[in-house]
């Protein structure tokens, strides 16, 4: 039977490890993300679940073991924070590329300097080239799910790629919810032992990584990118499955959010989503026609929902909790993409972006009024001023 | 919760004719004539055997082995980063644990395998290393030395012998002898704080039957072991590459290089000469040293000697006395 407990972001994280039965576990210790290895680190204590916990001696080491662990045909988990997940940057690309399907859970922390606790995506964000499949999830019961079916995705031998699954630092992290575990065996059924192709294993031995001549370094690199490209229909697929199989009731890759007849459209992921959600509802009952559309997954990027989603509206806010200094929207990451996704609508919305969230900050409703309010004059101009705005930061508009 | 699934007891050998006629690392690479790391590869290969996995951090045995695709390992192998050699080898080892002990592999433990350079041992490597030790996985980390960052085109390392020329210790009227600095000791790293290593030696492509055997006897190993193993490289230390032998037995004969096994605590010494000759016979065959001034070669001389008081060997040639003049 299904039980429901209240949880926090990172102990359902464990809870998802535990029913994926994974096999090694690599930890370091930074904040927020540490308190899911202190779940694992128990549930091995205990006996709940056999693995070896392997204490790593610091990010780059823990995803290089991972990497070993997996390439030898062991289901591999590992995780980090903020300054960790950049400290590991070397490996992202060698796993990606050895189509090696770990997994790795992020509680989000800003970047140094200065020192600072508070949840920003910049750490995952700055990843998003490599090749990993990369989300965010909005609550504890979201970072569940999204563990397992990324498990299942990146296993699949149609993508065999290393997930990065990702939640905002204490906001889902550590904010106990509603999360409903199921049994083990439905989990089994759903989610098939781990098998690669071609592990390390001297009764039937190979190479894993020679070196390459340059033009075969584009005929892999394609091959990378068509991974992507085969990643969003198995998506789809393990999604609906996991719908049916778990009473869920997800959209593979964007939500919509009273967006019927909307004018104004809020784009946003994660944490802040809640917020956001609660003040397109109120702003609603006073008659604003805002509409909020949500992002599930980053990589791969998902243009043709995205572009579907957002053409419905005339002004659009994305919210961004990334930087990308000096980019060309000279604010965060994704209005990049979005803006990209857009390109070929012929009715295309106007498009803006809010910085908002950085640092840790809180998102309160009165921010999502003040972009509604912007949008709304943006769609009366017929233009946008600008296109980022640092929420709660600058003069008026 | 680990449990001990190797049982495996690869038997020493007594003389050349009984190394192992199976080559696991077999022709058709890439590496210059004379290679010391390519030999040693193909003698550890054979001393392992087929129940082995391979981890090949970047470096001359990576780049010049696992050219184009095409690799010369007939075993599995993976490569590392030149970073992660010991995380990688750690990962792997964990692996092959859990998957014995729930049903999902058969048989033993392999032997697991870390074919790293000095590199990727004792500089940037060296966390990844160092960790591995203290955790007690059952690897065999080696540290083929060729002393220097080779692959990369000869730069110093920290096992590059004072005075050596190499293209980021170039001689110059400033800095006249071109290294200034003396080398990590590598085998005393790993014993001096890692609780849970029991076998550490060294060896020289010089000594294949001593090579081999110490080999096993780190494989036979529960737990982690440490090999660091002489590999001379005709390429960057500038010598004629029929000569990879020659110069790996002067470097014992002169001091440059001692041959030991330390096994829980005791020391044992192989291939003590009775009469260490000067280190001079050894680096006057080698282009990197050829800058060096007899006062160079003296301080050179006196470091030698006084590692040899340290490992409790009589030092029985008289040194000559570093020179006051500069
Ligand atoms: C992170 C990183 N920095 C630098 C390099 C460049 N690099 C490639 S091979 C190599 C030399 C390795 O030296 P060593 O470990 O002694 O092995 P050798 O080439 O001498 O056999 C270096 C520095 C790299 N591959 N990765
Ligand atoms: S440079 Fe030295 S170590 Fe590298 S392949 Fe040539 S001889 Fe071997
Ligand atoms: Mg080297």
């Amino acid at each position: 039977m299904a039980r429901e407990l209240m949880l926090s972001g990172c102990a359902a994280a464990a809870q998802a490890a535990k029913l994926a039965q994974v096999e090694v576990i690599c930890s370091y210790p930074i904040r927020p993300y540490s308190a899911i290895m202190m779940e694992l680190a128990k549930m091995v204590a205990n006996g709940e679940l056999d693995a070896e916990f392997i204490h790593g001696e610091g990010e780059h080491a823990q995803l290089s073991v991972v990497l070993g662990a997996a390439a030898a045909g062991a289901r591999a988990l590992t995780g980090s924070s903020g300054v960790g997940v950049t400290y590991a940057f070397e490996t992202y690309s060698p796993i990606a590329g050895g189509r090696i399907p770990l997994q790795m859970m992020i509680a989000d922390r800003a970047l140094d300097p200065p020192g600072d606790f508070g949840s920003e995506h910049t750490d995952a964000m700055s990843t998003r080239d490599q090749g990993w499949l990369l989300g965010w999830a909005e609550t504890p019961q979201e970072i569940f799910d999204n563990s397992l079916i990324n498990y299942r995705v990146g296993e699949d031998h149609r993508v065999l790629l290393p997930q990065m699954v990702c939640q905002d630092g204490y906001f889902v992290s550590h904010i106990p919810g509603k999360v409903v575990i199921p049994d083990q065996s439905q989990v089994d059924e759903f989610l098939p032992p781990y098998e690669l192709p071609h592990p390390l294993d001297p009764k039937r031995p190979v190479s894993h990584g020679p070196q390459i001549r340059p033009d075969q370094g584009t005929v892999m690199d394609m091959q990378r990118a068509q991974a992507m490209l085969d990643a969003p229909a198995v998506i789809a697929e393990v999604i609906d499955e996991y719908n049916r199989t778990f009473g869920r009731n997800y959209s593979p890759f964007v939500e919509e959010y009273m967006t019927d007849d909307a004018e104004i459209g809020l784009f946003i992921m994660g944490a802040h989503t809640m917020t956001a959600r609660h003040a397109v509802r109120h702003l609603r009952e006073q008659g604003v026609k805002i509409g909020l559309v949500k992002l599930r997954f980053v990589r791969p990027w998902p243009t043709q929902e995205v572009a579907q989603a957002l053409s419905k509206f005339k002004a659009v806010g994305v919210v961004e909790t990334s930087t990308s200094y000096g980019g060309a929207m000279r604010g965060g990451n994704l209005l990049h993409e979005v803006r990209a996704s857009l390109y070929e609508v012929a009715q295309r919305p106007l498009t803006t972006s809010f910085m908002a969230g950085l640092g840790g900050e809180m998102v309160p409703l009165k921010d999502f009024y003040y972009m509604a309010d912007i949008l709304s004059k943006a769609v009366k101009d017929g233009k946008t001023k600008k296109t980022v705005y640092w929420v709660g930061f600058e003069a008026e508009d | 919760m680990a449990i001990a699934v190797k049982t495996q007891n690869l038997p020493p050998i007594k003389l050349i004719r009984n190394v192992p006629k199976e080559e696991y690392y077999v022709p058709g690479h890439r590496t210059c004539a004379g290679c010391g790391p390519a030999l040693q590869y193909k003698l550890v290969a054979k001393a392992a055997g087929p129940n082995t996995i391979f981890i090949g951090p970047t470096g001359c045995m990576y780049v010049a082995n696992a050219s184009y695709l095409c690799t010369p390992y007939t075993v599995p192998w993976m490569h590392a980063q030149i970073t992660n050699g010991g995380a990688i080898a750690s990962g792997i080892e964990a692996a092959y644990k859990v998957l014995l002990r729930k049903g999902k592999r058969t048989g033993e433990l392999p032997n697991i395998i870390v074919m790293a350079g000095d590199g990727g041992t004792v500089d940037i490597g060296l966390q990844a290393m160092s960790a591995m030790m203290y955790r007690a996985h059952d690897v065999l980390f080696i540290c083929y030395d060729n002393e220097a960052y080779t692959n990369t085109g000869i730069q110093t390392s920290p096992t590059t012998p004072y005075g050596a020329n190499t293209t980021f210790t170039p001689p110059g009227s400033a800095i006249p002898e071109g290294k200034t600095l003396f080398p990590k000791d590598a085998p005393q790293l790993v014993i001096g704080g890692h609780p849970a290593v029991k076998y550490v030696a060294t060896a020289s492509v010089a000594y294949p039957v001593d090579l081999i055997n110490k080999v096993r006897k780190g494989l036979n190993q529960q737990g982690p072991a440490f090999l660091h193993i002489h590999c001379p490289c005709p390429k960057g230390w500038k010598f004629d590459e029929a000569k990879t032998i020659e110069i790996a037995r002067l470097a014992i004969e002169t001091g440059m290089w001692n041959m030991y096994e330390w096994e829980d605590g005791v020391y044992r010494y192989q291939f003590r000469p009775k009469k260490y000759k000067p280190v001079r016979e050894y680096m006057k065959l080698q282009g990197r040293f050829a800058h060096l001034t007899e006062a160079h070669i003296a301080k050179q001389q006196a470091f030698v000697d006084a590692k040899l008081k340290v490992h409790g060997i009589p030092v029985e040639v008289p040194a000559p006395a570093p020179r006051t003049q500069q």
